[in-house]
């Protein structure tokens, strides 16, 4: 598969894996190792020594290969998510800045506005920044232009499961779009992952659909197979579909005529 | 030394006056790993943590990575 480029990053895995909502630490690393992810995103939270195994840094490190791009899950204001993208690159090393700013818990929908005022000045700073956002092309395209290094709309809300409900708004961000488009959130199965790389998604962002399977790690083994068929469908290029039918045998009807 | 009261992650604290930032995670059990520190809303770089002394009142924040989507 040709390798997902992200700023100065070029990845051979186009699976972008969440952390979040996995049973134990040890399902969550196992799904990132059977998953080939490469790029992993992570949340900040209180140090508590009696809850040790919420520290998900040095068992990611030890996995190797793994760029961590934490997110700004918390934040309500794009001063908040500013903030959280400061401690997050000290803690981190990494460049990669996940924006995501949903002020109601009840739908999780992106805030565009402090958004985009977020994804500005980080990236005027010198983040990767990788937007979360509704799938608006109009907004996709204010985020290319302050610096974005990609822009990920959202499939459906997160942890919902119901698929790619925004598809004809992400093709219209594709196609408009200079910079990588990656589907992030809703995605329950793997062929929804599948049809989103046909679709020209450089890459997809998954979380629930992984972390909630009865295995983890079998169902993030599927999702990475279902991302590169769609890709190399992708590149191969999908036939166009035609309104009448077009013959795939030859129609000469030597049978008809042996008489 | 007298004791301060500063806030540690949202809790109040007390702790000998002249600790340092590395006294203090240490005494917390968050050194043995990689975090995060904030006080009074600035980071304090791991190079600066012996050298920083907290003041009464000093709001320190001690984070780390969690599973996150």
């Amino acid at each position: 598969m040709d390798p997902l480029q992200l700023g100065t990053y070029s990845f051979s895995s186009r699976l972008l894996l969440g952390t979040g909502k996995f049973g134990s630490a040890r399902a969550m690393l196992d799904a990132v190792r059977s998953s080939g992810t490469q790029l992993v995103t992570v949340a900040l939270r209180r140090f508590n020594r009696e809850q040790a195994e919420d520290d998900l840094f040095g068992p990611l490190s030890e996995i190797g290969g793994i760029t961590l791009m934490p997110n700004t899950s918390g934040a309500a204001t794009a001063k908040e998510a500013v903030r959280a993208a400061h401690i997050s690159r000290e803690l981190s090393g990494s460049p990669f800045i996940k924006v995501e700013i949903h002020p109601n818990p009840h739908h999780l929908m992106p805030d565009p506005i402090e958004t985009y005022e977020a994804c500005r000045i980080l990236a005027s700073e010198g983040f990767l920044v990788m937007p979360y956002i509704p799938a608006d092309p109009v907004l996709a395209k204010r985020l290319e232009d302050v610096g974005c290094t990609s822009v990920m709309p959202l499939g459906s809300a997160i942890g919902s499961g119901q698929g790619l409900s925004t598809a004809a708004m992400v093709s219209i961000i594709i196609r408009e779009s200079g910079i990588p488009v990656i589907v992030d959130a809703g995605l329950r199965s793997p062929s929804e992952a599948c049809a989103a790389m046909e679709m020209g998604c450089e890459a997809v962002l998954v979380n629930s659909a992984v972390a909630v399977a009865r295995d983890p790690a079998a169902m993030a083994a599927a999702f990475a197979r279902a991302v590169e068929a769609g890709r190399q469908a992708r590149t191969a290029g999908i036939m166009p579909k035609s309104g009448t039918a077009v013959a795939t045998s030859p129609l000469t009807s030597f049978l008809g005529s042996a008489t | 030394m007298p004791m301060i009261k500063i806030t540690l992650n949202g809790q109040a604290r007390e702790i000998a006056g002249g600790s340092s930032v590395a006294e203090l995670l240490a005494l917390s059990g968050a050194d043995r790993q990689q975090v995060a520190v904030v006080v009074n809303e600035q980071i304090v770089r791991p190079e600066e943590r012996k050298a920083r002394i907290l003041e009464e009142n000093d709001q320190v924040d001690v984070l780390v990575f969690a599973g996150g989507g």
